[in-house]
């Protein structure tokens, strides 16, 4: 019995090696007729691969979002906004409790730092699904002018230069393909904009952006489409309709980047990981005065718009961490005053539906610019 | 002693098996794919145990500029620059973990030349969720190919 049960496991022992043996040698012998190099080793017939279909019944392809040598989709971003010295031409304010004189203030500099996230959430081939964030903030910092300052200070002065302006906000995209070439590309967001701290602001001061765009990609290497926005960006809330074309050339050496008006760079590609960028965008919100006491009482709204002419460098410093340099002008477009109509906004249209004044028209000189950010790219 | 030895005979049966099960269905991934974008399709194939893909047909086949069958030129190592995308293994060293997964490989972006961590996830026997990611997986993107049938050889 000692003897059959001995000699049963010495076969199970050997059977196992053997297994575990035949098992490695295997493995051994594919791996060396079959290096795991970039290149397959053997040669093979490529053309069984060119008239064959979906295994699943029904299978659809659909458009990609992107095209061939499109700048890198940014994933996690954060940066810093220089704004160099210029000239902040604020108006005179006049309410029931609250006054100031007009006056030119000098502005050594105005800056902050930048922090943009966005992360795919649902990545199908039938539907793409991004949830983002971002916080910029621009702090002014005055020059010392003395006894030239005017004798009754400008509130919503001391209430830019002391607070500074803020951006806290959240955005989606979402791309739906309809099929191989046509597809609706959906943004949105919601944004907090003011001069508030830490403490924020109530969640009434919430403002809504959102962009629909219906667009072609005709081939791999463009991709146009059309669309309607609600936009801040001109500094107060606008409908207006946009333009989607993006294009790279045969040789991936030029490319536009082109979502207008809000942006439209030319892109020259010097290899994949080194991009320049020439062209413009256009920055704009609404911020709530809100820290004061007094001026929240008001219902006042900075309306800021401007236009970036820039020049944008991007590279890849370590595989997927890019740096991002830009430089340019900062023009004013607008920094009025407006006061909310029972709460709600005016919807000027560019003058077209109300001409209604501002509370303040004021003027800001235009600066050089720059930015400069380190980014992590999407795969 | 009869307790033992059968004890031992279902450990060594239940390893066996769960070998020889892991293999079978691990072999699943095996088979021709194509990517959502639809501009190449990648045959995976199994050397010694794990799991690799080589690009197999490409949309686009000839450079514009060249007129040349498309090359690797965007690999950061130039001594790989000149290798034809065809046949190019863009996935490699997946092992399968279980469950419908395959981990521990890497993905490869010839677009822009960059190779991402990646897992593969099979949701039915036509469909991979491929997840390219950088350094966590919530930091990437994921593709979905879907299986091809390639007629076999008259």
């Amino acid at each position: 019995m000692l003897f059959i049960f001995k000699g049963t496991q010495k076969c199970l022992l050997l059977l196992l090696l053997l297994f575990g043996g035949l098992k490695n040698t295997q493995a051994q012998t594919d791996t060396a007729t079959k290096t795991a190099t970039p290149q397959s080793a053997e040669e093979e017939d490529f053309s069984q691969y060119d008239n064959i279909g979906f295994s699943e019944a029904g299978a659809k392809r659909f458009c990609s979002p992107k095209i061939e040598g499109l700048s890198p989709q940014k994933l996690i971003g954060l940066g810093f906004d220089f704004q160099a010295s210029h000239n902040m031409d604020l108006d005179s304010f006049n309410s029931n409790l609250l006054s100031g004189n007009a006056h030119t203030y000098a502005i050594n500099n105005a800056s902050g730092i930048r922090f943009n996230c966005n992360i795919p959430v649902i990545s199908k081939t039938n539907i793409v699904w991004q949830l983002g964030a971002n916080y910029w903030e621009t702090k002014y910092n005055r020059a010392d002018e003395g006894p030239s300052l005017p004798f009754f200070p400008n509130p919503v002065a001391n209430a830019l230069i002391n607070n500074g302006l803020r951006t806290l906000g959240l955005n989606t995209t979402i791309f739906k393909p309809l099929n191989e070439t046509n597809f609706i590309l959906f943004q949105g967001s919601t944004d907090l904009n003011g001069d508030y701290d830490w403490n924020l602001m109530p969640m009434k001061y919430l403002k809504y952006s959102a962009a629909v765009i219906y667009g072609k990609r005709p081939s791999e290497r463009k991709q146009w489409g059309l669309g309607l926005s609600r936009t801040y960006r001109v500094g107060e809330l606008n409908y207006i309709p946009i333009l989607m074309f993006n294009y790279t050339d045969a040789k991936n050496k030029w490319g536009t980047e082109i979502l207008f008006p809000a942006r439209a760079h030319v892109r020259r590609t010097i290899n994949p990981r080194n991009m320049l960028f020439a062209g413009y965008e256009l920055e704009g919100q609404s911020y709530r005065l809100y820290r004061d006491n007094y001026l929240r009482n008001e219902d006042l709204e900075i309306r800021r718009g401007e236009i970036r002419l820039r020049l944008v460098y991007e590279c890849s410093i370590k595989e997927f961490l890019w740096l991002s340099i830009q430089a340019g002008y900062r023009i004013n477009y607008r920094y009025n005053v407006d006061r909310l109509e029972n709460g709600n906004e005016i919807l000027r249209a560019f003058g077209i539906l109300s001409k209604e004044a501002y509370v303040m028209n004021n003027k800001l000189s235009n600066p050089l610019y720059f930015n400069i950010s380190l980014n992590l790219v999407s795969p | 002693m009869k307790n033992s030895l059968l004890t031992f005979l279902l450990v060594a049966f239940t390893t066996l098996t769960s070998f020889v099960y892991q293999d079978t269905e691990g072999d699943r991934l095996i088979g021709v794919w194509e990517p959502s974008n639809g501009r190449a399709r990648v045959k995976v194939e199994k050397i010694g145990s794990k799991y690799y893909g080589k690009i197999v047909w490409l949309k686009e086949p000839t450079d514009p500029v060249t007129k040349q069958a498309k090359i690797d030129k965007n690999n950061p190592d130039p001594a790989l620059q000149n290798i034809p995308l065809k046949g190019y293994r863009n996935l490699k060293d997946f092992v399968y973990s279980g469950k419908n997964e395959w981990n521990e490989g890497t993905i490869y972006d010839p677009l822009n030349g960059s190779t991402y961590s990646c897992t593969i996830k099979m949701k039915d026997k036509n469909t991979l969720e491929i997840r390219g990611y950088i350094g966590v997986s919530a930091l990437g993107r994921t593709d979905i190919w879907k299986r091809l049938e390639v007629k076999p050889k008259s």
